[in-house]
Protein backbone atom coordinates (compact mmCIF):
# COMPACT_ATOMS: atom_id res chain seq x y z
CA UNK A 1 0.00 0.00 0.00
CA UNK A 2 1.43 3.60 -0.77
CA UNK A 3 1.74 5.84 1.64
CA UNK A 4 -1.19 8.01 0.61
CA UNK A 5 -3.58 4.58 -0.09
CA UNK A 6 -2.62 4.34 3.44
CA UNK A 7 -3.83 7.82 5.43
CA UNK A 8 -7.16 7.27 2.98
CA UNK A 9 -7.51 4.00 4.18
CA UNK A 10 -6.77 5.10 7.66
CA UNK A 11 -9.05 7.59 7.61
CA UNK A 12 -12.18 5.73 6.46
CA UNK A 13 -11.74 3.30 8.89
CA UNK A 14 -11.37 5.55 11.32
CA UNK A 15 -14.51 7.17 9.97
CA UNK A 16 -16.33 4.24 9.84
CA UNK A 17 -15.23 3.33 12.97
CA UNK A 18 -16.60 6.56 14.52
CA UNK A 19 -19.75 6.16 12.97
CA UNK A 20 -20.06 2.73 14.14
CA UNK A 21 -19.45 4.10 17.70
CA UNK A 22 -22.26 6.49 16.74
CA UNK A 23 -24.99 3.44 16.75
CA UNK A 24 -22.99 1.21 19.68
CA UNK A 25 -24.16 4.48 21.77
CA UNK A 26 -27.99 4.90 20.45
CA UNK A 27 -28.44 1.68 20.47
CA UNK A 28 -26.91 0.53 24.07
CA UNK A 29 -29.07 4.00 25.58
CA UNK A 30 -32.40 3.48 23.54
CA UNK A 31 -32.76 0.20 22.14
CA UNK A 32 -30.79 -2.44 24.03
CA UNK A 33 -32.65 -4.40 27.53
CA UNK A 34 -31.37 -3.13 30.76
CA UNK A 35 -29.89 -5.71 32.68
CA UNK A 36 -31.62 -7.23 35.42
CA UNK A 37 -28.96 -7.22 38.58
CA UNK A 38 -26.76 -4.62 37.28
CA UNK A 39 -29.40 -1.87 36.12
CA UNK A 40 -27.87 1.01 33.54
CA UNK A 41 -23.99 0.97 34.80
CA UNK A 42 -24.20 -2.23 33.27
CA UNK A 43 -23.93 0.07 29.82
CA UNK A 44 -20.45 0.79 30.09
CA UNK A 45 -19.82 -3.03 29.33
CA UNK A 46 -20.31 -2.17 25.63
CA UNK A 47 -17.44 0.19 25.65
CA UNK A 48 -15.12 -1.71 28.59
CA UNK A 49 -15.18 -4.59 26.84
CA UNK A 50 -14.07 -3.82 23.59
CA UNK A 51 -11.79 -1.58 24.48
CA UNK A 52 -9.83 -4.82 26.54
CA UNK A 53 -10.24 -6.62 23.14
CA UNK A 54 -8.12 -3.39 21.18
CA UNK A 55 -5.87 -3.69 24.00
CA UNK A 56 -5.00 -6.85 23.80
CA UNK A 57 -4.94 -7.23 19.83
CA UNK A 58 -2.22 -4.72 19.68
CA UNK A 59 -0.46 -6.10 22.46
CA UNK A 60 -0.30 -8.99 20.37
CA UNK A 61 0.25 -7.03 17.17
CA UNK A 62 2.73 -4.93 19.12
CA UNK A 63 4.93 -8.44 20.25
CA UNK A 64 5.18 -10.07 17.29
CA UNK A 65 6.28 -7.10 15.03
CA UNK A 66 8.96 -6.13 17.52
CA UNK A 67 9.76 -9.98 17.32
CA UNK A 68 10.13 -9.63 13.61
CA UNK A 69 11.80 -6.18 13.97
CA UNK A 70 14.55 -8.58 15.99
CA UNK A 71 14.88 -11.05 12.94
CA UNK A 72 14.70 -8.85 10.15
CA UNK A 73 15.92 -5.78 10.59
CA UNK A 74 12.68 -4.05 8.55
CA UNK A 75 12.12 -0.10 9.73
CA UNK A 76 7.79 -1.00 8.41
CA UNK A 77 8.43 -3.87 10.97
CA UNK A 78 9.75 -1.40 13.83
CA UNK A 79 7.21 1.52 12.60
CA UNK A 80 3.88 -0.70 12.98
CA UNK A 81 5.56 -1.84 16.42
CA UNK A 82 5.06 1.94 17.57
CA UNK A 83 1.70 2.27 15.97
CA UNK A 84 0.31 -0.76 17.46
CA UNK A 85 1.79 0.20 20.82
CA UNK A 86 0.53 3.68 20.96
CA UNK A 87 -3.16 2.31 20.23
CA UNK A 88 -3.14 -0.07 22.53
CA UNK A 89 -2.15 2.71 25.41
CA UNK A 90 -4.75 4.62 24.08
CA UNK A 91 -7.11 1.82 24.82
CA UNK A 92 -5.47 0.65 27.53
CA UNK A 93 -6.42 3.88 28.90
CA UNK A 94 -9.85 3.72 28.02
CA UNK A 95 -10.76 0.56 29.90
CA UNK A 96 -8.49 1.83 32.97
CA UNK A 97 -10.67 4.71 32.88
CA UNK A 98 -14.42 2.53 32.18
CA UNK A 99 -13.52 0.16 34.88
CA UNK A 100 -13.01 1.53 38.12
CA UNK A 101 -16.44 3.86 36.86
CA UNK A 102 -18.69 0.96 36.65
CA UNK A 103 -16.67 -0.92 39.53
CA UNK A 104 -17.98 1.90 41.69
CA UNK A 105 -21.41 1.36 41.28
CA UNK A 106 -21.23 -2.69 41.13
CA UNK A 107 -18.79 -3.16 43.64
CA UNK A 108 -18.62 -0.53 45.81
CA UNK A 109 -15.29 0.05 45.14
CA UNK A 110 -13.32 2.17 42.34
CA UNK A 111 -10.16 -0.14 42.60
CA UNK A 112 -10.03 -4.14 43.70
CA UNK A 113 -6.98 -6.00 43.12
CA UNK A 114 -8.73 -8.14 41.12
CA UNK A 115 -6.42 -10.34 38.29
CA UNK A 116 -7.76 -9.02 35.65
CA UNK A 117 -7.55 -5.20 36.20
CA UNK A 118 -4.16 -5.63 37.97
CA UNK A 119 -2.72 -7.11 34.41
CA UNK A 120 -4.22 -4.00 32.91
CA UNK A 121 -2.57 -1.78 34.96
CA UNK A 122 0.62 -3.43 34.33
CA UNK A 123 0.35 -4.04 30.86
CA UNK A 124 -0.01 0.00 30.89
CA UNK A 125 3.06 0.08 32.59
CA UNK A 126 5.01 -1.97 30.15
CA UNK A 127 3.32 0.17 26.72
CA UNK A 128 4.81 3.07 29.24
CA UNK A 129 8.43 1.30 29.81
CA UNK A 130 8.46 0.96 26.18
CA UNK A 131 7.68 4.51 25.30
CA UNK A 132 10.78 5.45 27.82
CA UNK A 133 13.11 3.76 26.89
CA UNK A 134 12.44 4.05 23.07
CA UNK A 135 13.01 8.02 23.68
CA UNK A 136 15.49 8.08 25.97
CA UNK A 137 18.66 6.89 23.71
CA UNK A 138 20.90 9.44 21.79
CA UNK A 139 20.94 6.62 18.81
CA UNK A 140 17.55 5.74 17.51
CA UNK A 141 18.07 2.26 15.93
CA UNK A 142 19.26 1.42 19.56
CA UNK A 143 16.08 2.89 21.17
CA UNK A 144 14.05 0.69 18.25
CA UNK A 145 16.28 -2.47 19.69
CA UNK A 146 15.56 -1.59 23.47
CA UNK A 147 11.76 -1.28 22.71
CA UNK A 148 11.69 -4.40 20.67
CA UNK A 149 12.89 -6.34 23.90
CA UNK A 150 10.61 -4.39 26.28
CA UNK A 151 8.06 -5.48 24.50
CA UNK A 152 8.61 -8.87 23.65
CA UNK A 153 9.75 -9.63 27.55
CA UNK A 154 6.08 -7.55 28.25
CA UNK A 155 4.20 -10.34 26.22
CA UNK A 156 6.29 -13.60 27.93
CA UNK A 157 5.47 -12.22 31.38
CA UNK A 158 1.79 -11.36 30.99
CA UNK A 159 0.92 -14.98 31.28
CA UNK A 160 2.81 -15.06 34.15
CA UNK A 161 1.59 -11.65 35.80
CA UNK A 162 -1.72 -13.52 35.06
CA UNK A 163 -1.48 -16.02 36.36
CA UNK A 164 0.38 -14.80 39.58
CA UNK A 165 -2.37 -12.24 40.46
CA UNK A 166 -5.30 -15.03 39.85
CA UNK A 167 -3.51 -16.67 42.89
CA UNK A 168 -5.38 -13.55 44.75
CA UNK A 169 -9.06 -14.38 45.04
CA UNK A 170 -10.98 -12.56 41.80
CA UNK A 171 -13.83 -10.23 41.85
CA UNK A 172 -14.49 -9.57 37.79
CA UNK A 173 -17.02 -11.01 36.24
CA UNK A 174 -15.75 -13.95 34.35
CA UNK A 175 -16.37 -13.73 30.35
CA UNK A 176 -19.56 -14.11 28.99
CA UNK A 177 -18.67 -14.33 25.17
CA UNK A 178 -15.39 -16.14 24.69
CA UNK A 179 -16.20 -18.91 26.87
CA UNK A 180 -15.88 -22.91 25.88
CA UNK A 181 -19.93 -23.27 25.70
CA UNK A 182 -22.13 -20.90 23.84
CA UNK A 183 -22.20 -16.96 24.72
CA UNK A 184 -24.79 -16.26 27.81
CA UNK A 185 -25.34 -13.23 26.63
CA UNK A 186 -28.66 -12.22 25.29
CA UNK A 187 -29.06 -11.46 21.61
CA UNK A 188 -29.93 -7.92 21.79
CA UNK A 189 -26.91 -7.34 23.99
CA UNK A 190 -25.01 -9.53 22.33
CA UNK A 191 -25.79 -7.67 19.16
CA UNK A 192 -24.70 -4.49 20.40
CA UNK A 193 -21.60 -5.91 21.92
CA UNK A 194 -20.50 -6.83 18.49
CA UNK A 195 -21.59 -3.91 16.92
CA UNK A 196 -18.80 -2.50 19.09
CA UNK A 197 -16.43 -4.62 19.26
CA UNK A 198 -15.97 -4.04 15.06
CA UNK A 199 -15.89 -0.19 15.57
CA UNK A 200 -13.48 -0.27 18.12
CA UNK A 201 -11.53 -2.72 15.93
CA UNK A 202 -12.01 -0.14 12.76
CA UNK A 203 -11.22 2.98 14.62
CA UNK A 204 -7.55 0.96 16.22
CA UNK A 205 -7.08 -0.24 12.47
CA UNK A 206 -7.72 3.26 11.50
CA UNK A 207 -5.33 5.03 13.68
CA UNK A 208 -2.76 2.49 13.45
CA UNK A 209 -2.54 2.88 9.80
CA UNK A 210 -2.51 7.16 9.91
CA UNK A 211 0.13 6.64 12.88
CA UNK A 212 2.15 4.44 10.43
CA UNK A 213 2.22 6.74 7.45
CA UNK A 214 3.18 9.43 9.61
CA UNK A 215 6.00 7.48 10.92
CA UNK A 216 6.64 6.69 7.62
CA UNK A 217 6.38 10.33 5.97
CA UNK A 218 8.42 11.13 8.87
CA UNK A 219 11.25 8.85 8.29
CA UNK A 220 11.51 9.97 4.47
CA UNK A 221 11.91 13.65 5.57
CA UNK A 222 14.85 12.52 7.63
CA UNK A 223 16.56 11.09 5.23
CA UNK A 224 16.28 14.11 2.93
CA UNK A 225 17.20 16.65 5.78
CA UNK A 226 20.30 14.11 6.27
CA UNK A 227 20.79 13.81 2.19
CA UNK A 228 21.07 18.12 2.27
CA UNK A 229 23.37 18.33 4.88
CA UNK A 230 25.47 16.03 3.55
CA UNK B 1 29.19 -28.03 26.13
CA UNK B 2 32.09 -28.30 28.77
CA UNK B 3 33.90 -25.07 26.83
CA UNK B 4 30.53 -23.16 26.95
CA UNK B 5 29.85 -23.77 30.33
CA UNK B 6 33.92 -22.67 30.88
CA UNK B 7 33.02 -19.49 29.31
CA UNK B 8 30.35 -18.49 31.45
CA UNK B 9 32.19 -19.23 34.79
CA UNK B 10 34.93 -17.09 32.99
CA UNK B 11 32.37 -14.26 33.26
CA UNK B 12 30.57 -15.09 36.10
CA UNK B 13 34.59 -15.37 38.23
CA UNK B 14 35.44 -12.04 36.80
CA UNK B 15 32.91 -10.65 37.63
CA UNK B 16 32.65 -12.17 41.31
CA UNK B 17 36.19 -11.43 41.56
CA UNK B 18 35.89 -7.66 41.45
CA UNK B 19 33.40 -7.71 43.54
CA UNK B 20 35.48 -9.49 46.03
CA UNK B 21 37.98 -6.61 45.64
CA UNK B 22 35.83 -3.49 45.91
CA UNK B 23 33.10 -5.18 48.15
CA UNK B 24 30.96 -2.27 46.41
CA UNK B 25 28.11 -3.60 45.28
CA UNK B 26 27.66 -6.26 47.92
CA UNK B 27 27.95 -3.69 50.97
CA UNK B 28 25.71 -1.34 49.57
CA UNK B 29 23.10 -4.16 49.67
CA UNK B 30 24.01 -5.46 52.53
CA UNK B 31 23.78 -2.25 54.38
CA UNK B 32 20.36 -1.37 52.73
CA UNK B 33 18.86 -4.38 53.70
CA UNK B 34 19.84 -3.67 57.67
CA UNK B 35 18.40 -0.40 57.32
CA UNK B 36 15.24 -0.44 55.48
CA UNK B 37 14.92 -3.19 58.38
CA UNK B 38 15.32 -0.72 61.10
CA UNK B 39 13.48 1.64 59.46
CA UNK B 40 10.57 -0.71 58.94
CA UNK B 41 10.69 -0.93 62.80
CA UNK B 42 9.54 2.34 63.21
CA UNK B 43 7.28 2.20 60.37
CA UNK B 44 4.99 -0.15 62.24
CA UNK B 45 3.09 0.73 65.00
CA UNK B 46 4.04 -2.75 67.06
CA UNK B 47 0.79 -2.83 68.78
CA UNK B 48 -1.57 -2.84 66.05
CA UNK B 49 0.60 -5.26 63.55
CA UNK B 50 2.59 -8.01 64.40
CA UNK B 51 6.16 -7.99 62.17
CA UNK B 52 5.26 -11.80 61.76
CA UNK B 53 2.32 -10.96 59.93
CA UNK B 54 3.97 -8.40 57.25
CA UNK B 55 7.01 -10.26 57.68
CA UNK B 56 7.32 -11.92 54.49
CA UNK B 57 6.19 -9.22 52.27
CA UNK B 58 8.92 -7.07 53.64
CA UNK B 59 11.60 -9.58 53.41
CA UNK B 60 10.91 -9.07 49.29
CA UNK B 61 10.23 -6.10 49.24
CA UNK B 62 13.53 -5.27 50.74
CA UNK B 63 15.74 -8.19 48.82
CA UNK B 64 13.74 -6.22 45.40
CA UNK B 65 14.77 -2.45 46.00
CA UNK B 66 18.23 -3.57 47.52
CA UNK B 67 18.72 -5.73 44.57
CA UNK B 68 17.97 -3.22 42.23
CA UNK B 69 21.11 -1.05 43.98
CA UNK B 70 23.25 -3.99 43.34
CA UNK B 71 21.69 -5.45 39.92
CA UNK B 72 21.26 -1.39 37.93
CA UNK B 73 25.16 -1.57 38.14
CA UNK B 74 25.98 -4.56 36.44
CA UNK B 75 27.56 -2.58 33.51
CA UNK B 76 28.52 0.08 35.62
CA UNK B 77 32.20 -0.33 36.30
CA UNK B 78 32.53 -1.94 32.68
CA UNK B 79 31.46 0.65 30.70
CA UNK B 80 33.51 3.44 32.64
CA UNK B 81 36.50 2.44 30.80
CA UNK B 82 34.77 0.68 27.88
CA UNK B 83 35.77 -2.84 29.07
CA UNK B 84 32.43 -3.67 28.13
CA UNK B 85 33.56 -3.13 24.59
CA UNK B 86 36.47 -5.86 24.77
CA UNK B 87 33.96 -8.44 26.68
CA UNK B 88 31.54 -7.86 23.88
CA UNK B 89 34.40 -8.41 21.38
CA UNK B 90 36.28 -11.61 22.84
CA UNK B 91 34.90 -14.64 21.16
CA UNK B 92 32.92 -15.96 23.76
CA UNK B 93 28.84 -15.86 23.12
CA UNK B 94 26.92 -13.07 23.55
CA UNK B 95 24.33 -15.34 25.46
CA UNK B 96 27.10 -17.15 27.45
CA UNK B 97 27.93 -13.27 28.43
CA UNK B 98 24.42 -12.61 29.66
CA UNK B 99 24.41 -16.36 31.65
CA UNK B 100 27.48 -15.24 33.01
CA UNK B 101 26.60 -11.76 34.22
CA UNK B 102 23.01 -13.45 35.83
CA UNK B 103 25.19 -15.93 37.42
CA UNK B 104 27.68 -13.38 39.65
CA UNK B 105 24.42 -11.09 40.12
CA UNK B 106 22.37 -14.08 41.70
CA UNK B 107 25.56 -14.96 43.36
CA UNK B 108 25.79 -11.76 45.20
CA UNK B 109 21.77 -11.16 45.36
CA UNK B 110 21.11 -15.06 47.27
CA UNK B 111 24.43 -13.29 49.97
CA UNK B 112 22.46 -10.63 50.34
CA UNK B 113 18.67 -12.26 50.18
CA UNK B 114 20.27 -14.89 53.03
CA UNK B 115 21.00 -11.90 54.87
CA UNK B 116 17.35 -10.08 54.62
CA UNK B 117 15.75 -13.30 56.18
CA UNK B 118 18.88 -13.29 59.15
CA UNK B 119 17.94 -9.62 59.73
CA UNK B 120 14.89 -10.11 60.05
CA UNK B 121 14.64 -13.25 62.54
CA UNK B 122 17.10 -11.28 64.75
CA UNK B 123 15.34 -8.10 64.89
CA UNK B 124 11.78 -8.94 64.57
CA UNK B 125 12.17 -12.68 66.76
CA UNK B 126 10.61 -14.10 63.62
CA UNK B 127 11.01 -18.07 63.33
CA UNK B 128 12.29 -20.10 60.76
CA UNK B 129 9.13 -22.13 60.32
CA UNK B 130 8.46 -24.98 58.82
CA UNK B 131 11.29 -25.85 56.72
CA UNK B 132 14.34 -24.02 56.25
CA UNK B 133 15.28 -25.63 53.22
CA UNK B 134 12.45 -24.53 51.12
CA UNK B 135 12.72 -21.23 52.38
CA UNK B 136 15.98 -21.26 51.30
CA UNK B 137 14.63 -23.06 47.60
CA UNK B 138 12.33 -20.28 47.30
CA UNK B 139 13.99 -17.49 47.86
CA UNK B 140 16.80 -19.18 44.99
CA UNK B 141 14.55 -19.71 42.46
CA UNK B 142 13.04 -15.83 43.09
CA UNK B 143 16.24 -14.20 42.78
CA UNK B 144 17.01 -16.31 39.91
CA UNK B 145 14.13 -14.99 38.00
CA UNK B 146 14.74 -11.02 39.90
CA UNK B 147 18.46 -11.09 38.25
CA UNK B 148 17.66 -12.99 34.93
CA UNK B 149 15.22 -9.55 33.74
CA UNK B 150 17.29 -7.72 35.85
CA UNK B 151 20.57 -7.89 34.15
CA UNK B 152 18.92 -7.81 30.85
CA UNK B 153 17.22 -4.62 32.20
CA UNK B 154 20.24 -3.03 33.59
CA UNK B 155 21.69 -3.52 29.87
CA UNK B 156 19.13 -1.93 28.32
CA UNK B 157 18.50 1.37 30.81
CA UNK B 158 22.69 2.04 30.71
CA UNK B 159 22.21 2.36 27.15
CA UNK B 160 19.88 5.33 27.69
CA UNK B 161 20.16 8.72 28.75
CA UNK B 162 17.94 8.14 31.52
CA UNK B 163 20.38 5.47 33.21
CA UNK B 164 19.02 3.60 36.27
CA UNK B 165 16.42 5.88 36.85
CA UNK B 166 14.57 3.45 33.78
CA UNK B 167 15.03 0.38 35.94
CA UNK B 168 12.07 0.30 38.48
CA UNK B 169 9.73 1.48 35.20
CA UNK B 170 10.87 -1.64 33.23
CA UNK B 171 11.03 -3.98 35.97
CA UNK B 172 8.85 -3.84 38.57
CA UNK B 173 5.63 -4.62 36.92
CA UNK B 174 7.36 -7.79 35.12
CA UNK B 175 7.87 -8.67 38.69
CA UNK B 176 4.98 -9.28 40.44
CA UNK B 177 4.93 -13.09 39.81
CA UNK B 178 7.94 -13.50 41.84
CA UNK B 179 6.92 -10.96 44.47
CA UNK B 180 3.28 -12.89 44.34
CA UNK B 181 4.87 -16.53 44.30
CA UNK B 182 7.97 -15.56 46.31
CA UNK B 183 6.25 -13.76 49.48
CA UNK B 184 3.12 -16.34 49.14
CA UNK B 185 5.88 -19.04 50.29
CA UNK B 186 7.58 -17.23 52.26
CA UNK B 187 4.64 -16.04 54.64
CA UNK B 188 3.06 -19.81 54.47
CA UNK B 189 6.67 -21.48 55.41
CA UNK B 190 7.32 -18.32 58.39
CA UNK B 191 3.59 -19.21 59.81
CA UNK B 192 4.53 -22.78 60.27
CA UNK B 193 1.84 -23.70 57.28
CA UNK B 194 2.90 -27.55 55.81
CA UNK B 195 5.16 -27.74 52.81
CA UNK B 196 2.71 -29.04 50.37
CA UNK B 197 1.30 -25.58 50.96
CA UNK B 198 3.89 -23.93 48.79
CA UNK B 199 4.61 -26.42 45.98
CA UNK B 200 2.63 -24.74 43.67
CA UNK B 201 4.02 -21.23 44.16
CA UNK B 202 7.80 -22.95 43.62
CA UNK B 203 6.91 -24.28 40.94
CA UNK B 204 5.69 -21.37 39.41
CA UNK B 205 8.54 -19.30 40.28
CA UNK B 206 10.71 -22.21 38.86
CA UNK B 207 8.86 -21.61 35.84
CA UNK B 208 9.57 -17.77 36.04
CA UNK B 209 13.07 -18.40 36.54
CA UNK B 210 13.06 -20.63 33.46
CA UNK B 211 11.48 -18.18 31.07
CA UNK B 212 13.07 -15.21 32.61
CA UNK B 213 16.53 -17.00 32.01
CA UNK B 214 16.07 -18.01 28.69
CA UNK B 215 13.99 -14.62 27.30
CA UNK B 216 17.81 -13.29 28.85
CA UNK B 217 19.86 -14.71 26.55
CA UNK B 218 17.91 -14.92 23.71
CA UNK B 219 17.07 -11.45 23.33
CA UNK B 220 20.92 -9.92 25.30
CA UNK B 221 22.75 -10.11 21.94
CA UNK B 222 20.01 -7.81 20.69
CA UNK B 223 20.67 -5.46 23.47
CA UNK B 224 24.34 -4.90 23.29
CA UNK B 225 25.05 -5.12 19.56
CA UNK B 226 26.77 -2.24 18.00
Amino acid sequence: MSGKGMRLTGTALAGLGLLGMLLVYSLSFFWVSTELSQGVAQRIFYVHVPAAWTTFLAFGIAAFTSGMYLWLRDERLDRAALAAAEGGMIFATIMLTTGPLWGKIAWGTYWTWDPRLTSTLLMWFIFLGYFMVRNSTENPEKGKRFAAVVAIVGALDIPFIHLSVVWFRSLHPDPIVLKPDRPSLPADMLIVLLTSVLSFTMIFLGLFLLRYALETLRAGQQARAREATA
Amino acid sequence: MSAYLGQIGAIAWKDLLLELRTRERVVAMGAFAVLAAVLFNYSIDRTVVRPQDIGAGLIWMTIVFGGLLGVGRTFHLEAEDGALQGVLMSPVPKDAIFLGKTLSNFVLLYIVSLLVVAVFMLFFGMELGTSPPMLALALALGALGFVALGTLFAAVSSGTRMGETLLPILLFPLLIPVIVFGAGATGRLLSGRPVSEVVGNIRMLAAFALMAVAAGSVLFRFVVED
